[in-house]
């Protein structure tokens, strides 16, 4: 069959219609992110910080209900204090600022301080105990807690100012507020007074040591 | 066996017939010389009747071999032989029962002489050769010095306090006319029969002999041969002697100095036969023998091994102790020698120290300029006190730095140092009025304040000297516009509608800047409604 010399070339079908065009979504809020369920953080409230969230209640709120577009409320019979998120609450990390800022609260942190941590990403908090760091019992204990502190709280100021950090002292518990190198610089100078170190060899050290932060 | 003999004694002769200088390449020779050798050694056999041998065997056999088989046999040969001259010593008669024996013998020690002409520098030849030749002398002394021995022991009584088993004057005399007769050529034989003068020699045999061990020992060129010889001649003779060496005999003092007094002799005797023999010399005689001496001086030296300091390199333990001391040695410094201190040095120095001092021109060591250290840095002070700014107003502070340095706000070091700053300008400022010549008026710096419009008297001291109601404010400042005031009685119909469109303007414009206040909160709202 040599009826042609040409190659017999079929004609390739069209298609039946045209490939749909690749569909652009919108980023997910918020609130959408698990499904348009809403999420819940709960954070419980200790006795002794029962009357400062009272005094301080709305300078809590107004930052997480206005800025971070957290629904907020206190559950007085859980003694609790809730967040939730809203539907045009911008990012999933709001929600999460804001229960580290109200739980940053409950531990003693002042209200000027803990916004930091609504504001800043690179913030965290680290606790450590006392007996973490060596064991001390009765009066030993209670002399270490007073070398921390230092007179009228001078050697505490002194580390947080030179560290830029924020330091909680509760009984035996230690609370740390600030940025990662900074916390490893307050808490080597506050374990070193735990050992037993003098306050003006901790100063001397916290020199050097601000000196080469402050770069 | 005759017929080897025959070979043997052919290869003997063929040996003596052959030219010294044949031994030396290597050649067919060696085959006579083994010959030769075997014919001897089975000659020999019948005299000593240990010798486990009953031939020399030489086929594939090394000259060392050859060697310790002929000493195997010579051994116990030599030991008879001492035992045989002990006895006709004792007994002299018996020696005239073995003179026939020793004709005989004679003959065979002729054919043994011959190939000891032989030069023995041939290695393969020359131990076999040492040993024939001093098998030859053992037996030949066993016949023939015999007689000689009487005479030459009569010699030795004479001479027995410089004489011993290693030095023979006889021998040395025998040496040093050998030497003579080599140089000058003259008739050794004559020679030889005046200097022995004593010892007769009962047969041409021992001439021959005697001559032909001579010219054996001067063709030898190896003194130990020579030696050996001798050796082998005061062996017999000393036999009795060995028992009885003494410490004399082999270090002996008196030898040394007896020897060259003997030497002495011995050289002035040759000088005296050298030359013609007149005690007399004459003046070129005499310088001759000045400069033979001179040579022979000279000679001497330079055999001898050369003096320490002229052998090159020379280590301690090559010279002599304490000889570096004695010699004036030569070497380089590589320091400067210390100066020599003398009055004229002393003497400039000083005239340099009284100027120096005069003009105070001291050469004092000063410090070197220290760097320019960097500024010390800020060093900060640790605050005590709790801090006024929170943690987010210290971190929004810094992040407000950073970026942007304009608008951060003024730190506590910069107040401090913008106080500083204004102090001295003032001070400054009364400097200079006090100073120039030319007045200049005080820089008007432009400050704002706030002025309330309260009475003066308000603003000022409590108790007022005089009551005076006086306005802060000028009256400028209180109403600015033309004099033209008009009552609303006054005002006419447009007037009014003026004043009033005037008005609603005034309200559009103030509202559009404020818009409209957001709705209440209605949770709060709802809350409210709902306990009410």
């Amino acid at each position: 069959m040599a009826d042609s010399t040409q190659m017999e070339v079929e004609t390739a079908t069209k298609p039946a219609a045209p490939l749909p065009t690749k569909p652009i979504f919108k980023p997910l809020k918020a609130h959408e992110m698990s499904d348009g369920k809403v999420q819940f953080r709960k954070i419980p409230v200790p006795p002794n910080r029962y009357t400062p969230l009272k005094k301080a209640w709305l300078d809590i709120y107004t930052p997480v209900y206005d800025q971070m577009k957290v629904d907020i409320r206190m559950n007085l019979k859980a003694r609790k204090v809730e967040l939730k998120t809203r539907h045009d609450t911008p990012d999933v990390s709001n929600l999460q600022k804001s229960a580290d800022f109200v739980h940053a609260f409950m531990l003693g942190f002042d209200i000027p301080d803990a916004v930091a941590l609504l504001r800043m990403d690179e913030l965290y908090v680290e606790s450590f105990e006392i007996k973490d760091v060596k064991t001390l019992k009765g009066e030993h204990l209670s002399r270490a807690i007073g070398r921390l502190s230092g007179k009228g709280g001078k050697t505490k100021f002194a580390i947080e100012n030179s560290t830029k950090t924020r330091i909680v002292i509760a009984d035996t518990r230690i609370h740390i507020l600030g940025a990662f190198t900074n916390i490893k610089v307050a808490r080597s100078s506050l374990c070193s007074l735990i050992m037993g170190s003098p306050a003006g060899k901790v100063y001397s050290k916290l020199r050097n040591v601000s000196a080469r932060l402050a770069e | 066996m005759a017929a080897v003999k025959d070979s043997g004694f052919e290869a003997l002769e063929k040996l003596k017939s052959t030219e010294p200088p044949v031994f030396l390449a290597p050649s067919s020779i060696s085959e006579v010389a083994r010959a030769a050798s075997q014919y001897l050694f089975t000659k020999l056999k019948p005299h000593n009747p240990k010798s486990p041998f009953d031939e020399l065997l030489v086929d594939g056999f090394d000259a060392e071999q050859i060697w310790q088989q002929i000493d195997m046999q010579s051994q116990p040969l030599l030991s008879s032989l001492r035992h045989e001259v002990k006895r006709f010593a004792k007994s002299p008669k018996e020696i005239r029962k073995i003179g026939d024996l020793a004709v005989e013998a004679s003959h065979e020690g002729d054919v043994d002489e011959m190939d000891m002409d032989d030069d023995n520098d041939v290695e393969d030849d020359d131990d076999e050769l040492e040993a024939d030749e001093s098998e030859g002398e053992e037996e030949e002394e066993d016949g023939e010095e015999e007689e000689e021995d009487e005479e030459e022991e009569e010699e030795e009584e004479e001479n027995e306090g410089i004489e011993d088993k290693f030095f023979k004057i006889k021998d040395l005399e025998d040496f040093l006319e050998e030497g003579e007769a080599q140089e000058y050529g003259t008739d050794y034989k004559n020679k030889k029969g005046l200097s022995k003068g004593k010892n007769q020699n009962l047969s041409d045999d021992d001439d021959d002999y005697d001559e032909e061990d001579e010219e054996d020992e001067d063709e030898d060129e190896d003194e130990e041969d020579e030696e050996f010889g001798a050796f082998a001649g005061d062996d017999n003779e000393d036999a009795d002697n060995l028992g009885k060496a003494r410490y004399e005999d082999f270090f002996g003092g008196k030898k040394k100095e007896t020897k060259r007094t003997m030497k002495d002799a011995i050289e002035d005797e040759e000088a005296g036969d050298g030359n013609q023999g007149t005690e007399k010399l004459s003046t070129h005689e005499k310088e001759l023998l000045k400069l033979q001496s001179k040579i022979e001086q000279m000679e001497k030296a330079n055999l001898d091994p050369k003096h320490w300091t002229m052998q090159g390199e020379v280590s301690a333990t090559k010279r002599p102790k304490n000889s570096a001391l004695e010699v004036d040695l030569d070497f380089e410094h590589n320091a400067r020698p210390p100066p020599v201190i003398t009055e004229e040095v002393t003497a400039s120095l000083e005239d340099m120290i009284k100027s120096r001092i005069i003009e105070a021109r001291f050469d004092d060591v000063q410090r070197a300029p220290s760097l320019p250290t960097k500024s010390k840095r800020q060093a900060k002070e640790l605050d005590d006190s709790k801090s006024k700014k929170g943690l987010a107003e210290v971190y929004e502070e810094e992040y407000v730095q950073k970026s942007n340095p304009a608008f951060a706000p003024a730190t506590f070091s910069d107040e401090l140092k913008k106080e500083a700053s204004m102090l001295f300008k003032k001070l400054c400022l009364k400097l200079d009025a006090l100073s120039h010549f030319h007045f200049t008026p005080k820089p008007v710096i432009e400050e704002m304040s706030i002025q309330t419009n309260v009475p003066a008297i308000a603003m000022e001291e409590v108790a007022p000297v005089a009551v005076s109601d006086a306005a802060m404010l000028a009256p400028e400042e209180i109403f600015a516009g033309t004099g033209k005031i008009k009552d609303e009685s006054e005002l006419t119909q447009e007037e009014r509608k003026r004043r009033r469109a005037k008005k609603k303007r005034k309200f559009k414009a103030e509202s559009a800047n404020h818009p409209v206040k957001k709705a209440r909160d209605t949770n709060t709202e709802i809350h409210n409604t709902g306990n009410e």
